[in-house]
């Protein structure tokens, strides 16, 4: 889910030109920004809301925010356990309804900011780069077709299928040049694609690809590594996350050895959280879980950090026991948070990703 | 007016303290003749100090005649600046003041302070040395103030005095800060230089040997007291 | 002294401490006066110390972003447009946008984006606490609608040319003048400043502290008479300053920071305008360091000689004679300024003649003084002398203290104006046109200088000459080796170039370069060749060696490179200029008819031109600041040694007060007496200004002719100004007679007694 993470980096950086940005806060958790008059409005998801392919593979300019997002537990040759991720992220200054044509980039506008974020964790180390960009340039963007992202020369792209996708991005001591083979349809989180997040309704549109096998390269520190794995792609959209009080997210994605899939997440709270999830059996549908029907527990803390986890679906007798391997995740950005490939033990064994906001500062 | 070196008449001083006006000297009145010596006593607070003060024009008097050397000041008088000239000149050339201690220039060498003083009452300096010479103190005349004895440093202001060649001596305690044998040593010179250049004497002390080396006494306890 | 007594018999509990304390309870003036001077002078140095770390630490930030300044360009010379950006961008490279725009109206201003200035790392990732909020940097989107505009593309200093594509190369790009090495010069002149300042401020607190003692010296002697031993009173006195020191010191600091805040806001931005870099608050020195520097300091000042002396006890050493001593130091220092190999040795040698002054100035004054006496007929006069001398002699600290403070006060104001004028010359010399004009590649130079040379006939005030810069090598007079020197030949010699001052030249150089009879080199070759004007000079030019004659050096304030100044006549068809532009000042023209016209004769639709007045405008403005702040600091300085002589004076002639008194009794008018005491005064103050002078031109020699080229191989313009010497003298003869009405009040009073039998007995002369 939900990376979601200070995309107010624009909004800080260019606070002096657009004013009133920097009093949304943090990535507009402070509410919907009131729209003048013939002004364009940011569009709020909804319960009614549908996903649309390949339309929604590529941007929505009339929302605030949104991401593409890929994380995956991959194996060397030697069997040696290597996590990538790789997301980007973009962030309207301005909505534009998406039928309009982007401006003209000899103005240099700023409608936009996109940011990409590419690490690889390998045997307790952990490299990271973050880049930044201005929408509506050219070197940073994203289209449905031909479906590609990018930002300067980080690029996922898509075949002509969009069913086989090629990853490339590059920083200090590592790159990748990966291969994902995708299987099966893209599965819409909550209701049919909007995927709450608060009591009070407000959410995102939200689906996955959760079938992805990766084989690839990997380079670190100047040494090739050939790669595979399994692959895990989310695309997410809102105008609005997280409700005032909310502190944070704890994200979970597990391929299960079983073949049965889980997402889960919570939204910490003063007050307690707000939990969701998708359980995806081997076979048949996925289903949605509701914050009752997901149990999620910190276990032990590094720096702070709660690194062992457990999680429970009781109504499908999962109970897991999540551990991040030895080493720091921290994606030491502008807005630092945790990303871990993690490993799977309990009722179930298998191999996931977390995402934890909120506990850097 | 009289042949006196000075007469005092009616002179009287009061210093204010807070609201109240304490009388110091009240209507005095005395004459002193050329070539005499005049002993001021009384007890401390007397007022002894503040004559002196007043006969050499360093403090006004609130009431009475001064009239020195047939030179009158009148308190009641009004141009302060010409009679602050006239009793400047005064002390310049014609009175001498010796004081308790701290008579010299501690910058300068006994000679220098000696030279220094007759110089400015117009004076010969040459004849300096041979005053120090004739206070005993000739070998020290090149020493400075804090170089000598107290006894010393008392001869050499006497030596600063009478280089001046002063019509009258105001002496205030000359001997109060030496030990008996030396005080008596410097008063008999005293005695001896006053009466062989014949100049009027005002000795305030409290020593009655020395007051009674005096040809008169004026007793200023007894008379506030009258 | 009676309620010393009086306390005595109460003692048992804390006996000496009480006893010491019960001094400032009856003068508790004089406990003000030190703890004040403590604070002043702790205020003083820390907020000149502050200033100058905030400087340096701001400077060193703003020489790695200057480092890291350099843009890439198109083989083609092209102008550059977003698409570049944007394929430079999806290469990989690393480049941020900076617009230059002039608009219609106002002033330049600068577009650029936070957000590809990212990948610059960690230096311009600040942008993110540094919102766009002021001009003139502007968002990129805000600048391409102001106007006109052209593009640069910057990148880091870890870009190389084999990072970019095929049609791009990279190019250093300077936004203005880069006074990196100017800049460091005045901060170590400042420094070294704030070290002097420490030592004024020492010399300060110790004379206030023994005046003090000599002021408790009757308790002294009371305690030792009950038993005390003296090196108990000394433990309770170390304590007691100790103590002062603590609370004094902290408030003094805070002062001191809030000072520098105040008047780091124009600093700042002085340094902000030169180096394109803020001046960020705290970046200074923490609270640790001036808190213990100035402890250390107090205590030295104050007690240093209890130390000392136990230290010379423990060596057995006798003390040595001052006077042949100071003199040794004296002329030891001045000998090793003449030749101090390193900066290290200079700043001994500064030492050394401080320390010499420091001895032999009372001693001289008294000296002369004492002669002066021996020679004066007049009784007055000899007496004023005596004095003199004895003054010279008990108020040695604040003397030397207010002789220090003068004297730095002198080498500041002719160090800050010299740079002053420096900068003047240097920004001249950089900008010696009101604008620049690059040649577009492949563009005829010829053709445009044609051009102006015909618009020059029809428009006098107009004047221009044409740059090329490259490189040659100049072998060696001697040996077979050769070094790469830089090429800045000119055509026509134009009198934008002939108002330059030079070091040393022939007679009518400027013609003689003009008829391309021979070169000029800077001063920075000429000093490491050992040349000079008259020399001959290998270049090679066109793959032969020709000999050039040195028409004169010029100064270059702070260039490392040598460079050799050249008419472009002389440079062969095919020497490769690395960039070639037109300086012009269009006069009355105005600029637009002639970028209009180059515009057409180069067949281009813009031009890479920088308009000069604006950076100088900006220059000028804040550089303005930073010397006023300079000349504040020292003005303090000097206010404080002023005050404190004034204080030590007025306590002083309050213990002579009797003698002078003694003057009336001997028949001399108030008036009289007030007169010679201002004479008094004003010798003493005077002559300590007249010896500060030659101190204050020697500081201000080694500063400006030593340390400089020891630091950075060049040398600044020395000059004296006579006007402000006679403004110091007023200064100084102020004071005196500051000294003087404060003394006559004195005479006005009836003093009953000399100040104390002990006071009789020593010291008076």
């Amino acid at each position: 889910m939900n990376r979601y993470l200070g995309f107010s980096l624009g909004l800080l950086l260019l606070a002096g030109c657009s004013g009133d940005a920097s009093e949304q806060g943090f990535a507009g958790l402070a509410g919907l920004e009131q729209s003048a008059a013939g002004e364009t409005p940011y569009l709020q998801p909804g319960p009614g809301d549908r996903l649309a392919f390949p339309a929604d593979f590529g941007p929505h300019p009339q929302h605030r925010i949104e991401w593409w997002y890929l994380t995956a537990n991959l194996e060397t040759t030697d069997g040696e356990p290597l996590g990538v991720q790789w997301t980007q992220f973009r962030q309207a200054l301005q909505p534009r309804v998406a039928s309009k044509p982007a401006p003209d980039s000899t103005a240099w506008p700023l409608q936009a900011a996109w940011m990409a974020h590419g690490a690889v964790s390998w045997k307790g180390k952990h490299y990271f780069t973050e880049k930044l960009a201005r929408g509506d340039m050219g070197n940073a963007g994203a289209t449905a077709v031909p479906f590609q992202v990018w930002l300067d020369n980080w690029r996922l792209q898509g075949n002509a299928n969009n069913d086989r996708w090629q990853l490339q991005a590059a920083g200090e001591g590592w790159s990748y040049d990966l291969m994902l083979a995708i299987h099966g349809e893209p599965v819409g989180h909550g209701n049919k694609g909007f995927s709450a997040k608060s009591a009070g309704g407000e959410g995102s549109m939200y689906f996955s690809l959760v079938d992805i096998a990766i084989t690839g390269e990997v380079v670190l520190e100047g040494k090739a590594l050939e790669v595979s794995g399994k692959g895990w792609f989310d695309r997410e959209w809102s105008s609005q996350l997280l409700k005032t009080g909310q502190k944070g997210w704890d994200w979970f994605a597990l391929h299960l050895d079983s073949g049965d899939k889980l997402m889960a997440f919570q939204l910490r709270d003063d007050s307690g959280s707000f939990r969701s999830g998708t359980w995806l059996p081997a076979e048949g549908d996925p289903i949605p879980l509701s914050s009752e029907e997901v149990g999620v527990k910190a276990l032990e803390r590094r720096k702070g950090v709660p690194v062992r986890w457990q999680l429970s679906v009781p109504a499908y007798q999962v109970n897991l026991e999540l551990s991040a391997p030895p080493g720091d995740y921290l994606n030491a950005g502008l807005y630092p948070y945790w990303e871990s490939p993690v490993e799977v033990s309990g009722s179930h064994s298998g191999v996931g990703y977390m995402e934890l906001t909120g506990y850097a500062d | 007016m009289t042949e006196s070196l000075l007469a005092v008449r009616g002179l009287s001083k009061h210093f204010v303290s807070g609201n109240e006006t304490v009388p110091v000297i009240e209507k005095l009145t005395f004459t002193l003749d050329q070539g005499l010596s005049l002993a001021l006593v009384g007890r401390s607070g007397s007022g002894k100090s503040t004559l002196l003060n007043l006969l050499c024009g360093l403090e006004s008097p609130d009431a009475g005649t001064i009239v020195m050397q047939g030179q009158v000041f009148d308190a009641g008088s009004a141009a302060t600046r010409e009679k602050a000239a006239a009793w400047a000149s005064l002390r310049r050339q014609q009175i001498g003041v010796v004081f308790q201690e701290a008579n010299l220039m501690p910058a300068l060498t006994l000679l220098e302070n000696v030279r220094f003083r007759a110089q400015l009452a117009g004076r010969d300096p040459a004849n300096s040395e041979d005053w120090l010479t004739r206070l005993d103190i000739g070998d020290l005349a090149r020493r400075y103030p804090d170089q000598v004895s107290g006894g010393q440093r008392q001869r050499a202001a006497l030596a600063m005095v009478f280089a001046m060649e002063p019509a009258l001596i105001l002496a205030d305690e000359p001997t109060g800060s030496l030990d008996r044998q030396t005080a008596a040593e410097v008063a008999q010179v005293l005695f001896d230089l006053q009466a062989r250049y014949c100049c009027g004497l005002i000795l305030a002390t409290h020593d009655a040997e020395l007051a009674a080396g005096c040809q008169q006494l004026l007793d200023l306890g007894h008379l506030s007291a009258v | 002294m009676k309620r010393l007594m009086s306390l005595l018999p109460s003692l048992p509990a804390l006996p000496i401490p009480w006893a010491l304390l019960s001094h400032y309870r009856r003068h508790p003036l004089q406990l003000l006066a030190l703890a004040t001077m403590i604070v002043l002078a702790t205020m003083l140095w820390t907020g000149v110390n502050q200033l100058t770390s905030q400087a340096r630490a701001s400077l060193e930030q703003s020489e790695q972003t200057v480092a890291e300044r350099q843009q890439v360009v198109r083989d083609n010379g092209q102008a550059l447009m977003v698409e570049d950006f944007v394929s430079l961008r999806l290469a990989g490279v690393c480049v941020m946008p900076w617009l230059e725009v002039t608009p219609a109206s106002g002033n330049r201003i600068i577009g650029i984006d936070p957000l590809a200035a990212h990948c610059f790392g960690a230096g311009a990732s600040r942008g993110g606490d540094q919102p766009l909020d002021g001009k003139p940097f502007v968002d990129m989107s805000t600048a391409a609608s102001a106007g006109e505009a052209h593009l640069y593309l910057l990148t880091p200093d870890s870009t190389q040319d084999s990072d970019l594509p095929a049609a791009y190369h990279l190019k250093t790009f300077a936004t203005g003048p880069e006074t990196g090495e100017l800049g460091d010069s005045f901060l170590l002149n400042l420094e070294a400043l704030g070290v002097l300042v420490l030592l004024i401020t020492a010399l300060l607190l110790r004379s206030v502290y023994l005046l003090g003692l000599a002021q408790r010296r009757d308790s002294f002697a009371l305690l030792h008479r009950f038993g005390v031993s003296p090196g108990q009173v000394q433990r309770w006195l170390v304590l007691e300053i100790i103590a002062l020191a603590l609370i004094c010191v902290v408030p003094g600091v805070w002062l001191g920071r809030w000072l520098a805040a105040g008047l780091g806001g124009g600093f700042g931005q002085a340094l902000d305008g030169l180096f394109d870099i803020p001046l960020y608050a705290g970046h200074g020195q923490g609270w640790i360091t001036p808190v213990l520097v100035m402890l250390t300091v107090v205590v030295i000042a104050c007690l240093g000689d209890l130390l000392l002396l136990r230290f010379r006890e423990r060596l057995s050493l006798s003390v040595p004679n001052q006077g042949r001593l100071a003199t040794a130091l004296l002329l030891a220092g001045l000998v090793m300024a003449w030749l101090a190999p390193s900066l290290p040795w200079a700043f001994v040698a500064v030492a050394l003649v401080f320390a010499g002054a420091a001895w032999l100035t009372p001693a001289t004054v008294t000296h002369f003084a004492n002669w002066r006496a021996d020679q004066s007929k007049a009784p007055l006069a000899r007496w004023r002398y005596r004095e003199l001398a004895v003054l010279a002699r008990r108020l040695t600290l604040p003397l030397v203290a207010l002789q220090f403070a003068l004297a730095m006060v002198l080498a500041v104001q002719a160090l800050v104006t010299t740079f002053e004028d420096t900068f003047d010359r240097w920004l001249a010399q950089r900008l010696e046109a009101a604008y620049y004009i690059e040649v577009p590649v492949g563009a005829d130079s010829r053709k445009a200088a044609d051009w102006l040379t015909s618009k020059q006939v029809s428009n006098p005030g107009m004047n221009w000459h044409q740059v090329i810069r490259g490189s040659t090598r100049m072998t060696d007079k001697a040996a077979a080796s050769s070094q790469q020197v830089d090429v800045y030949a000119l055509a026509p010699i134009s009198t934008l170039i002939t108002g330059w001052g030079l070091l040393e030249a022939e007679d009518h150089p400027w013609e003689a370069l003009a008829g391309n009879k021979g070169v000029m080199i800077n001063e920075q070759l000429a000093r490491r060749q050992t040349l000079g004007a008259g020399d001959t000079l290998q270049l090679v030019l066109d793959e032969q060696t020709r000999d050039m004659r040195i028409l004169g050096v010029y100064p270059d304030y702070g260039r490392p490179v040598g460079e050799v100044l050249m008419n472009a006549e002389a440079l062969p068809e095919n020497f490769i200029a690395r960039s070639e532009s037109f300086s012009i000042t269009p006069g009355e023209l105005g600029i637009t008819p002639v970028t209009d016209g180059l515009k057409r004769i180069w067949s281009v639709e813009t031009l890479s031109m920088r308009d000069n007045s604006t950076i100088r405008e900006l220059a000028t403005g804040v550089f303005d600041q930073t010397f006023a702040l300079t000349r504040a600091m020292t003005l303090l300085t000097l206010i404080l040694a002023a005050s404190a002589l004034l204080m030590m004076g007025w306590v002083f002639f309050t213990t002579r007060a009797w003698y002078f008194r003694l003057l009336v009794v001997w028949g001399m008018s108030q008036q009289e007496v007030a007169g010679q005491l201002l004479r008094l005064a004003l010798a003493l103050t005077g002559g300590i200004a007249l010896l500060a002078l030659p101190l204050g031109v020697w500081l201000t020699w080694v500063l400006v002719h030593r340390i400089n080229p020891l630091a950075f191989g060049w040398s600044l313009p020395m000059a004296v100004y006579p006007t402000f010497w006679l403004e110091l003298g007023a200064l100084s003869l102020a004071i005196g007679l500051s000294i003087a009405v404060l003394m006559r009040r004195q005479l006005g009073k009836p003093s009953v007694a000399p100040v104390s039998a002990s006071a009789l007995t020593g010291g008076e002369r």
